[in-house]
């Protein structure tokens, strides 16, 4: 029993690092399946496609700045907000997978359904590791 | 009524005539008009814009017992004209009310312009466009908690970056944790898993996958269908009931997050257990389509227990 539960080895760390890794893009495979109609999505999904294939160069791509901005007309009229709108477009355009490509209009839309997909997916996992913990906790009583 | 309207709307009508028309005009109509020199030489493109606009959507919705005074953009009049009002924007002294006659359709729908801008076709597209983006982001403002208090575009954004990122971060952090809790699920078989699955099928395995490959998607299909769509409070209560199980070979571990490709709908609901009918074996799935936010079932509790 007691070999069982130390199954972590002495470089456990380096593992749960890669499983974490593993999972998270589990996670999002589930989360860019979710939402198939989505542009997020599909953008999300093309992605984790090249991960699969060249990790490393992907992990480039993907954290790299975008060559082209696209200019974003705002809302806001006075020149200083303006720009202080668009910095803020471009970082959301950043974060929202696929969002370089959007407009602000699109970009908006994309964002509010991502987010919803984000909460959805948190609260899968959460769930899954409270269940786990009671797991665990609950058969470390018996041993 | 709309005999008094036409006239103000024609171009021909010069300043100082459709200024003591207007006065004319009784307040029982809401009406919002252009203010402009030189009325649009197009007003079928202002209709247009108008309707596309969110603006006018949103007034629709009013009641036309609603009896504000014509909002008059004329300087002097302004004052006079939005008392009547309870709203009041403080942008750019945009006018607040957003009445509109929705019912009684007048030949000529009116976007309202804000003091001194152009209301030519290209600045009303623009307008239009605007005030969608403007509505996406009320939107926005809406979903991401707290943000209805900010105002200020710049701010609001910020929060909304928050959001995400934060969301992003605990789904990395859950992996994380994930990855700890429990050492003994095997999984390593995702990568295989992942040039495997199909996207018919939209299933994620978190686990052993030695069957993995050996599954066949199609055959997977009978599976999914025999799957029932649990009702939310069965799923509450199986979390705290150990339901038994038929045995399961150790390298059958599997945990399927599933999330329905085809389903349009916005919430999660976990599934049931189902027997796998390629590997005979009962399969662990955590199914999660999107209906109803519950709890996973507590299966992998019992293979967990049988790996001791």
């Amino acid at each position: 029993m007691e070999n069982l539960l130390s199954n972590a080895s002495p470089h456990s760390e380096t593992l749960i690092e890669e499983r974490g890794k593993r999972i998270k893009i589990a996670a999002e495979v589930g989360l860019a399946r979710s939402s198939g109609g989505r542009l997020w999505a599909r953008a999300l999904r093309r992605r984790l496609h090249r991960q699969r294939k060249l990790p490393q160069q992907a992990c480039i791509v993907k954290n790299s700045t975008p060559p082209l901005m696209k200019e974003v007309p705002l809302v806001a009229d006075v020149a200083e907000e303006k720009d202080e709108v668009e910095d803020r477009v471009r970082a959301l355009q950043r974060l929202v997978p696929g969002g370089e490509e959007m407009e602000v209009e699109r970009l908006f839309e994309e964002t509010a359904d991502y987010i919803e997909a984000l909460r959805e997916q948190v609260g899968v996992m959460r769930a899954l590791a409270c269940l786990l913990d009671g797991i665990e906790s609950t058969d470390g009583d018996k041993l | 009524m709309e005999d008094e309207i036409h006239p103000l709307l024609h171009p021909a009508a010069p300043s100082g005539a459709s200024f003591t028309a207007l006065l004319g005009l009784p307040p029982s109509r809401a009406v919002e008009l252009l203010h402009e020199p030189t009325f649009p030489s197009d007003p079928a493109l202002v209709d247009r814009a108008a309707r596309f606009s969110v603006f006018a959507a949103a007034s629709s919705a009013q009641s036309t017992e609603v009896s504000p005074p014509p909002p008059l953009e004329l300087a002097k009049k302004r004052k006079d004209a939005g008392s009547g009002n309870g709203k009041a924007k403080i942008k750019k002294g945009k006018p607040a009310e957003e009445d509109t006659d929705g019912e009684n359709k007048l030949p000529y729908v009116h976007v309202r312009a804000r003091r001194g801008q152009a209301t030519d076709s290209h600045s009303l597209a623009e307008r239009a466009r605007r005030e969608k983006i403007n509505a996406r982001m009320k939107l926005l403002q809406e979903l991401v908690p707290g943000c209805s208090k900010i105002s200020g575009t710049a701010l609001v954004l910020d929060e909304i970056i928050n959001h995400v990122q934060y969301l992003q971060r605990q789904v990395e952090y859950l992996s994380m944790r994930l990855a700890a809790v429990n050492p003994r699920i095997d999984f390593s078989g995702l990568d295989n898993f992942i040039t495997s699955t199909t996207t018919e099928c939209g299933r994620l395995t978190i686990g052993n996958t030695k069957a993995n490959s050996e599954l066949d998607p199609q055959q997977q299909q009978p599976v999914w269908s025999e799957v029932g769509v649990s009702d939310a409070n069965q799923m509450n209560n199986s979390t705290s009931s150990k339901r038994p199980q038929s045995q399961l070979p150790q390298n059958q571990l599997q945990q399927f997050w599933h999330v329905d490709l085809l389903n349009a709908q916005n919430h999660l609901q976990p599934s049931i257990w189902a027997q796998d009918e390629v590997a005979g074996s009962t399969v662990p799935l955590l199914v999660f389509d999107r209906v109803n936010p519950v709890e996973p079932s507590i299966q992998s509790n019992q293979q967990l227990k049988m790996e001791l």
